[in-house]
C-alpha cells in the first residue's frame, strides 16, 4: 500500500530524510517513532503531497506521489501535528466544506457529513459552533474531517499531542476501530504506550533513516529485544540464586532465600526460559512478574545505541 | 468545478458575514456617502445665491462626482483589508495544510478567496447605487455614466484585491501582507500621481504649444496605473483620453497577480 524507497529531502539548514525506505501492507497500522528532528513530519508531509522529495520514490497504492498528487490526495487523509480549525463555522458546515472540497456530490456529501458526525459522536451538536468544542472533541472532529472522503490511507502526525488522558483514550479507541475496518494508517507519536496499543508495527526513524523495526510481540530474536526485569517469589530455597547465576543472559540484581530480582536480556521469551529453569530446578515459585518489555525501553536502547541522539 | 459552485466561496462568505464588521462597515459606509451628498448639495445650492446662480444639473453632477470619488477612495482603502489576509489567515490559524491536501486546486483556492473579498466590496458598492441614483433627480448625469463609473471602480478593486492576495501568498503573517498591500495601493494612487505631475511640469516647460491639448501618453503614462484615472476620464474626457488603456492595464495587473498567486499556492506546502 505504501512503498518508500531511498527518500531524500533536505532543507536549507537541515536534513529531513536521508535515504528512508519502508514498505507498508494494506491494513497495517505503522507507528513512526523517533527523536525530534528525525524526519517523521517531513516523511508524512511528503506522503500528504505537501512537500516534494529531493530524491527517491514514494508510491501510495498505484500512484507515485510527485507525479499524481491529485490521485494521492483522493486516497489519503492527513491530520497535521498542529491542525487548525475554522472556529467560526458550525460543526456541520465545517464537515460539509471538506466534503465539498473533496468533490463529493450533494447526496454523497450529506451522507458523508452524517456518517462523520456519527463516528465522532457529534450528531446532536451539528449546529454548534466549532469554537465551543473542547480540545478532545475538536480532535475527534478533525479526525472525522480527515475521514470524510473515506481515504484508504490515513496519515496522522502526532494526533494525540495536547489531549487529556480521557480524550487520548477515546482517540486511541477510535483508531482501533479504524484499524478493525482495514484502513492503512501511518502514525507518528511520542506517546509510545498508545502506539504499542494501536499499531501492528513500529518503525524507528533517526536522522532521516529507517533505523529499526522492533517487534511488538514477545519475539526476542530481534537485536532490539528488551531487557526484562523479573521479580520471583518462592518457598525458601538455596538453589534459586545458583540457577539464576548459571542461566544465560540472566543477571542477579537482588537475592534473598525467598525472593530474587533479576534482569533477563532478550525479552520475555528468555524470561520464560528462566522461569522454566527454576521450576526444573525444583524451586516452588509462588509469584513471577516480568516487566520492561515495552516500547519505551526499546526506544531508549535504540536511540542511545544507534544514533546516540535520543532526547534524555 | 464551476466558477460559482466553489466551496471556498461559501465558506469565506459565511465567515465574513459572521464578523461584526459584516454589518458595521456597510452602515458606516452609507453614513459617509450620505454626508458627502449633503455636503455636495449644500455647497452647490449655496452657490445659488451667487450672481450667475446654478442649475439643478450642476447639483446632480456635484453629487455624482462626490460619490464616485469618495466610494472609489474608501473601497480602495478597504480592499487590502479584505484581500491581503485571505491566505495568511489560513497559515496563521494552521488550516492551510488541510486546505492544500484536499482536491481543491490552487485556482479553486484563489478564485474562492478573490470572489469572497471582492463580493464584500461589491456589496458596499451596490449599497451606494441608490445614492448615486439621487443625482438623476437633479439631472446632468446619465445612467451610462453611473454604469461606467461603477464598472471602472469594480475593475480597479478587482486588481487591488488580486494584488492583495498575491501579498497574502507571499507572506506568512497578515500584518505583513496587509502592510505590503497598502504599500502597493499607495504606489498606485499617490506615487503615480506625483510622477504624473512631475512629468507634466517638465513637459509644459519644454513644449511651447501645449495649451488646450491633452498631455501626451508618455506624460500620462504613470497615471494610467492610478485606479482613479478612469474616473477622471468621466469628468474631463478631453483632458484624460486613455480610459481604455488604463482599464487594460488594470485587467493585466489582475491576471498577472492571479497567475503569480496560483503559482505560489502550488508550491506553498513548505510554508505549512
Amino acid at each position: 500500500m505504501i512503498e518508500l524507497r531511498d527518500l531524500h529531502k533536505s532543507y536549507k539548514r537541515a536534513r529531513g530524510l536521508a535515504g528512508f525506505s519502508m514498505h507498508v501492507e494494506k491494513g497495517e497500522v505503522v507507528g513512526l517513532v523517533g527523536p525530534n528532528g528525525a524526519g517523521k513530519t517531513t516523511l508524512i508531509k511528503i506522503l500528504a503531497t505537501l512537500l516534494r522529495a529531493d530524491g527517491g520514490t514514494a508510491r501510495l497504492g498505484e500512484w507515485e506521489v510527485t507525479e499524481n498528487p491529485e490521485k494521492v490526495r483522493a486516497m489519503v487523509g492527513y491530520l497535521p501535528d498542529v491542525a487548525g480549525i475554522y472556529q467560526d463555522l458550525r460543526i456541520g458546515e465545517f464537515l460539509d466544506f471538506f466534503a465539498d472540497a473533496f468533490h463529493l456530490d450533494a447526496a454523497g456529501r450529506s451522507a458523508a457529513v452524517e456518517r462523520a458526525l456519527e463516528s465522532a459522536g457529534l450528531l446532536d451538536r451539528k449546529n454548534e459552533y466549532v469554537e465551543h468544542l473542547s480540545l478532545g472533541w475538536k480532535q475527534r472532529l478533525q479526525l472525522a474531517k480527515t475521514l470524510i472522503h473515506e481515504p484508504k490511507i490515513l496519515l496522522l502526525d502526532e494526533p494525540a499531542s495536547g489531549l487529556d488522558p480521557l480524550a487520548r483514550m477515546a482517540f486511541r479507541d477510535h483508531l482501533k476501530k479504524l484499524r478493525a475496518g482495514g484502513i492503512t494508517i501511518l502514525v507518528s507519536s511520542h506517546i509510545l504506550a498508545d502506539l504499542e496499543e494501536v499499531c501492528t508495527r513500529i518503525v524507528f526513524i533517526s536522522e532521516g533513516k529507517n533505523v529499526a523495526e522492533p517487534e511488538l510481540s514477545g519475539n526476542v530474536s530481534d537485536e532490539f529485544a528488551p531487557t526484562v526485569r523479573c521479580v520471583i517469589e518462592f518457598e525458601r530455597s538455596s538453589s534459586a540464586a545458583e540457577i539464576a547465576k548459571a542461566a544465560p543472559g540472566v543477571r542477579l540484581v537482588e537475592s534473598t532465600p525467598e525472593r530474587l530480582l533479576v534482569a533477563v536480556d532478550g525479552g520475555e521469551k528468555n524470561a520464560s526460559l528462566f522461569l522454566q529453569a527454576l521450576l526444573n530446578g525444583g524451586v516452588v515459585v509462588s509469584h513471577f512478574d516480568a516487566k520492561g518489555g515495552d516500547l519505551e525501553e526499546r526506544y531508549a536502547r535504540t536511540f542511545r545505541g544507534v544514533s546516540g541522539k535520543a532526547s534524555p | 468545478m464551476s466558477l460559482l459552485r466553489n466551496p471556498m466561496i461559501r465558506k469565506e462568505l459565511r465567515q465574513r458575514l459572521r464578523e461584526r464588521r459584516g454589518w458595521v462597515l456597510p452602515t458606516l459606509y452609507i453614513l459617509l456617502l450620505s454626508s458627502v451628498i449633503l455636503f455636495a448639495y449644500s455647497e452647490e445650492s449655496g452657490r445659488q445665491s451667487m450672481p450667475n446662480g446654478v442649475q439643478g444639473a450642476e447639483i446632480g453632477v456635484a453629487i455624482f462626482l462626490g460619490l464616485i470619488f469618495t466610494q472609489a477612495i474608501v473601497l480602495l482603502l478597504m480592499a487590502p483589508v479584505f484581500s491581503a489576509g485571505g491566505i495568511t489567515i489560513e497559515k496563521e490559524q494552521r488550516t492551510f495544510a488541510a486546505l492544500l491536501t484536499t482536491l481543491l486546486t490552487p485556482g479553486d483556492i484563489w478564485w474562492g478567496k478573490f470572489v469572497s473579498s471582492l463580493l464584500y466590496l461589491l456589496l458596499l458598492l451596490s449599497c451606494s447605487l441608490p445614492l448615486l441614483a439621487l443625482s438623476f433627480a437633479f439631472g446632468g448625469v446619465e445612467p451610462k455614466e453611473v454604469l461606467e463609473a461603477t464598472g471602472y471602480t469594480i475593475l480597479s478593486l478587482g486588481a487591488v484585491c488580486s494584488l492583495g492576495l498575491l501579498c497574502s501568498a507571499l507572506f506568512r503573517r497578515s500584518v505583513h501582507s496587509t502592510a505590503a498591500a497598502y504599500a502597493v495601493v499607495l504606489i498606485l494612487t499617490v506615487v503615480t500621481a506625483i510622477l504624473f505631475f512631475y512629468l507634466q511640469e517638465r513637459w509644459h516647460s519644454e513644449a511651447r504649444d501645449w495649451a488646450g491639448m491633452p498631455d501626451p501618453i508618455h506624460v500620462q503614462g504613470p497615471l494610467l496605473l492610478n485606479p482613479i484615472y478612469p474616473l477622471l476620464t468621466l469628468t474631463g474626457g478631453a483632458e484624460f483620453p486613455y480610459a481604455l488603456s488604463s482599464c487594460l492595464l488594470f485587467a493585466a495587473m489582475l491576471l498577472l497577480a492571479a497567475a503569480s498567486t496560483m503559482r505560489l499556492l502550488k508550491r506553498s506546502g513548505e510554508q505549512v
